[in-house]
Formats: structure tokens, C-alpha cells, sequence
């Protein structure tokens, strides 16, 4: 990091923390705190839903993805415009007509303050942990660049997130997000720019894109159906959709943005929006990382990624003879490479200067295992891939203004769920069950002070975050334990009109506890844990009320 | 929290800006995912070599 690193960077942290004071004024009651007095409009709240869901471990972590397995990631986002859509006709006139301020709120009027209790229950454990995952990903990145302790850097962090969103609320939040969405677009396109910039001049982007498609980097779409596959057509657009489903319909960071909506058409278009912007932003970040891959085929990169790792791994016995091989491999992906675009260039694309390319890519993803081997047995290079690309070969500026989008991507997303967290923590715990009498006035107090609390918690996990390996997919396997069971009980509470509290209940535990048997006796992809609680939650519901033919029906609301 | 606070008036289920109605909006999405899966199935074979 160079001085104009260090202004950009810490520039836009004053900008923003400054955006959320400034823009969360006058939220001085629980309608303006948690709602933003209903006044938001769709592209506020749309940006704002992207922003919170686009974390700094999709930067991090999914780059890394198309640099070691290609863009097939991006089919994870399939079936989210699909969700979008049913929300959109579902969830969104529902909750905005029962007058509430959570979706779980809504649980009680539909079932029972138990059934209640225990989604808001899940919730809170479930947010709780994916927001201290999000905080500790900028902690990496700044170990990365700086070589200070992550705890450090995660307090930091946190701090920042707790003042603006304790002061502001949900309206807070929703700006910030608004602009660091802004930021964020306009870095990722820097980047782009940068990484196609930076490739040797006598290879130009249609080049490039032979040199990542011919090596698998491109593929985007797998149309082959594998249970046990994480990623394909298949997966993304019905697992996917479950997922997007509980996301966006049933956990409070995001339903409480398309609350705030002056409207049920703005909140919509919101999530209409983001079910169009979504995709295209997804391949855009994963295509960053494939050029990424191409630029490393001229330019040589390093044995290991994480710098701590390459700096230890001269010390292991056998590290001359990886590291010999590692060099070996490059210079021959390197000549095979230039043969296959001469090749190219003379109208032979079939040439087997192509097939030498991929056996020296095998040799060297070899020597590259090799070396995490040789330092760590679960060692997971992919996390540091785009970081290094970044702080060793951009431009002085360019540097401080992707950390800063890093942050800023971790800070939106930290704020928007510290701040449901504090609203399900004080309107369906506090509230409903300890302090149901008190002023307005308290409440707004207590949501700024469990604000603070979720906080501290969020930065006390983030210091696990080291235990995990790709942070992306560690995020997404917390919420999909969780997720089938919330959808299950909300696909109960829309469309299963006989079915009541007792139902519900016992089908959310049935729901999460096949989730669980999923998880530890079967090697299923995790997309497919929603689609198996939520199925499992419907019809152990549907029995219990089935065999319960004296039990009343639930009123209307 | 006050009763008015509290309370939302019923909010009426208004026209999309475009397209005229919801359900032609939600093709219109759901249209735009099926040309993108194609678009990417299509890149990628275009450069798979």
C-alpha cells in the first residue's frame, strides 16, 4: 500500500461512515428506525439488497473460484430471478398489508407466538453467525497487505459498521449501501480494465478468452445432473431458487429492505431488479477472475497465494524440488500457451499445442498442491488468488480503491445484518416476550443497543473465520442448514391455509433435523438442504394438521 | 409505539410502470434468465477450443 492507497482507502471509510450519520438523521422512532418511515424508493432498496448480499467474500473468494474451477459458480445465481418473481407476487403484498415490522412478526398472526419464538430463534443463530463470517473477510484482506492481526482489523471494522447503523437505522444502511453499490460497480470495472490491460500486448482479449475458454475457465453452465455436484444448471435453478426463496422471503436483513418500501410496487421493482441486475453482476466478478487466470499464464505467480504460507514454505523439507517442477510446469504452460495462439492466429484451432496447455496446467495445479501440502493439510490457497493479483500489480490508487470496495462490500453487508438481527432481537424477543408496554422511545434505545451487542458478538466470530476454507461457500453451507426450515414454515404460513401453530412448529424442528441427517450422513451438495427441509416442513406440517382434525383452524388475516 | 405509528394504511396493489401488468413484468425476468443461461452456454462453447 503506497500513501495514495492509504488516502483512497481511508477517504471513502470517513465518506461513507459520514453518508450513514448523515442520511440516518431523524430516526428517532421504531417506524423511521426500522422501516425508514416507508419511504424508500426501488432503486435505494434494490442497490441496497445487492449490496447486502454481494459480501466482501464474493470479491475475495469467487475470483479465486474462476481461477482454479472456472465461472460455474455463477449457475448458484439461476434460480434467484425465479424466487424474486414469486416473492414479488407472494411475500411482498403480504408483508406489507399485515403491518409488520419482521417477517417472523407476521409467524404470530398466521400461527402462534411459539412458532414465533422458535424461526426467530433460528434466525438470530443462523445471521449471527454468517455476519461474523462477512466481517472477518476484509480482516484477510489487510493481513494480506499489511501483515497486522486480523482480530485488529475486525474491530475496526466492526466499530465503523456500529456507528453509523446504531445512529441510523435501517434508512442508514440503505444509503450507505446505495453508495458503496456505486463504488463497488464502478472497482469492478477497474478491475476488469486492469486485468485485460495488463496482459502481454501481443495477446489480445479474443486471445484471452481462447486461452480461459481452452482451459475450462468459461464454462459457465453444466448440464449434466449430480446430487453430489455443488454447481450445475440443475442445482442453481431448483436449489438455488429455494435458496433465494428463504433469502429474500424469510430472513429479516432482507425482507426489512423491501419493507421500508413506500409502496408495494417499489418494493417490487426492488426486487425485480435485483432479480435482473444479479446475474450479469455474478459473471462479470467471476470473468475478472478468469482474466486473472489468463494474466497468470504470462506472468508467473507465486507457489502459494497467502503470503504468510509462501513465506514459511522455504522452510518444509522437499521445497526445492516442489518449487523446481512449479517453475518447470509454468515456463511449459507458458511456450504451450504462445503455440496454441500462434495456432490460432494461422486458423488451426485444433492443434495439439492446445493439449500440451492443459497437461502443463495439470502439472502445475499439481506442484501448487503439492505446496499446500507441504505447509498445511487443509490449506485453501483460492481466498488470497485476487488479493495478491491486486496488491502486486495494480497501480498505486487502483489498490486503495479495491481494498476499499473489500470493506465497504463487508460493511454493507455487516450492517444490514446487524441491524435485522437488533430488529428481530427487540420486536420479536425484547418486545413480544420481556418488555411488551414500554415507549417508543425505549425501543428505539434498545434496538440501538442490541445493534451494539450483535455487533460485538459478529467481531467476537469473526475470529473463527480462519477455521473455514473457501469463505463463499462457507457462508452459503450456515444459511443452508437453516434456510429450508424458514422457507418451509413461510410456504406453510402462504399457501397451506389449514394447516395451524402445532403444525408448523413440529414441522420446523422435523424440517431442520432432516437438514442435519442431510448434512452428516450424506454427501448431497448443499444447495439441495433447502429443498429438502422446506419439502420436509410442508409435509410433516400438513400431516400433524391432517391428523389434528379438532384443531382450529388459523384466522385469517 | 404509538397506534398510528404502529399502523399502515391498506396499501393498494398499483401498475407496474411498464410492461402494464405484474404478470407480464415476471415473464419479461424470467425471460431475460433464459437468454442468459443461453448467452453463457453459448460463450463458453464459442472459446472451449
Amino acid at each position: 500500500m503506497r500513501p495514495l492507497d492509504w488516502i483512497v482507502m481511508f477517504g471513502w471509510l470517513a465518506f461513507i461512515v459520514s453518508i450513514g450519520l448523515w442520511r440516518g438523521r431523524g430516526s428517532g422512532t421504531t417506524r423511521k428506525y426500522m422501516l425508514a418511515g416507508k419511504t424508500m424508493p426501488w432503486y435505494a432498496m434494490g442497490l441496497s439488497i445487492i449490496a447486502t448480499q454481494a459480501s466482501a467474500i464474493t470479491f475475495i473468494s469467487t475470483t479465486g473460484q474462476a481461477y482454479v474451477d472456472g465461472m460455474r459458480f455463477v449457475q448458484f445465481y439461476f434460480g434467484l430471478p425465479i424466487a424474486m418473481v414469486i416473492l414479488s407476487a407472494t411475500a411482498v403484498p403480504i408483508f406489507h398489508r399485515a403491518n409488520v415490522y419482521t417477517a417472523y412478526e407476521y409467524l404470530e398472526k398466521r400461527f402462534d407466538a411459539k412458532t414465533r419464538a422458535l424461526v426467530s430463534a433460528i434466525f438470530l443463530i443462523q445471521r449471527g453467525l454468517a455476519a461474523g463470517l462477512a466481517l472477518y473477510a476484509p480482516a484477510v484482506a489487510l493481513s494480506v497487505i499489511l501483515g497486522w492481526p486480523d482480530r485488529v482489523t475486525t474491530v475496526i471494522m466492526g466499530v465503523l459498521v456500529m456507528l453509523y447503523t446504531s445512529w441510523g437505522g435501517i434508512k442508514a444502511v440503505t444509503w450507505a449501501d446505495v453508495y458503496q453499490m456505486a463504488l463497488i460497480t464502478a472497482a469492478l470495472v477497474l478491475a476488469f480494465g486492469m486485468a485485460v490491460y495488463l496482459l502481454p500486448h501481443n495477446v489480445s482479449f479474443g486471445d484471452a478468452l481462447s486461452l480461459a475458454g481452452v482451459m475450462g475457465r468459461l464454462d459457465a453452465v453444466t448440464t449434466k445432473f449430480d446430487l453430489n455436484d455443488r454447481y450445475n444448471i440443475w442445482s442453481g435453478l431448483i436449489g438455488g431458487a429455494f435458496l433465494a426463496l428463504a433469502y429474500f422471503g424469510c430472513d429479516q436483513s432482507q425482507v426489512q429492505r423491501y419493507l421500508t418500501g413506500r409502496s408495494i410496487a417499489q418494493s417490487r421493482l426492488s426486487l425485480l431488479f435485483t432479480a435482473v441486475a444479479k446475474i450479469p453482476m455474478q459473471f462479470f466478478i467471476l470473468f475478472i477472475g478468469a482474466m486473472v487466470f489468463v494474466f497468470f499464464v504470462f506472468e508467473k505467480p507465486p507457489l502459494l497465494f497467502h503470503p504468510v504460507e509462501r513465506a514459511n514454505i522455504a522452510a518444509h523439507t522437499g521445497y526445492s524440488t516442489v518449487q523446481q517442477s512449479y517453475d518447470a510446469a509454468f515456463e511449459r504452460r507458458r511456450e504451450a500457451a504462445e503455440q496454441f495462439l500462434a495456432a490460432r492466429h494461422s486458423g488451426n484451432a485444433t492443434s495439439p499445442a492446445a493439449d500440451r496447455y492443459r497437461d502443463a496446467q495439470r502439472d502445475l495445479d499439481a506442484a501448487h498442491t503439492a505446496a499446500e501440502r507441504l505447509v498445511s493439510r487443509d490449506f485453501n490457497d483460492t481466498n488470497f488468488i485476487f488479493l495478491s493479483f491486486v496488491t502486486r500489480y495494480l497501480p498505486a490508487g487502483v489498490v486503495g480503491l479495491i481494498i476499499a470496495v473489500i470493506f465497504s462490500a463487508a460493511m454493507s453487508s455487516t450492517s444490514g445484518e446487524i441491524n435485522s438481527l437488533a430488529t428481530v432481537s427487540v420486536i420479536d424477543i425484547y418486545r413480544r416476550h420481556f418488555q411488551p408496554d414500554a415507549s417508543d422511545r425505549h425501543y428505539v434505545m434498545a434496538s440501538r443497543v442490541a445493534t451494539i451487542l450483535w455487533g460485538c458478538f459478529a467481531v467476537g466470530f469473526a475470529n473463527f473465520g480462519r477455521d473455514f476454507g473457501a469463505l463463499i461457500e462457507a457462508v452459503n453451507m450456515v444459511g443452508s442448514l437453516f434456510y429450508g426450515g424458514l422457507l418451509g414454515v413461510f410456504v406453510l404460513a402462504f399457501f397451506c391455509r389449514r394447516v395451524g401453530g402445532n403444525g408448523a412448529f413440529y414441522g420446523v424442528l422435523a424440517g431442520e433435523a432432516a437438514i442435519f441427517a442431510a448434512n452428516r450422513f450424506t454427501h448431497i451438495g448443499f444447495l439441495w438442504y433447502n429443498v429438502i427441509g422446506c419439502v420436509v416442513v410442508v409435509a410433516v406440517g400438513q400431516a400433524i394438521s391432517a391428523s389434528r382434525q379438532r384443531e382450529p383452524a388459523p384466522a385469517t388475516k | 409505539m404509538t397506534e398510528a405509528e404502529g399502523r399502515d394504511e391498506q396499501m393498494p396493489d398499483e401498475r407496474p410502470p411498464f410492461l402494464g401488468t405484474w404478470p407480464r413484468v415476471y415473464a419479461a425476468v424470467l425471460a431475460w434468465v433464459a437468454v442468459l443461461i443461453f448467452l453463457f452456454w453459448m460463450f463458453a462453447r464459442a472459446f472451449a477450443g
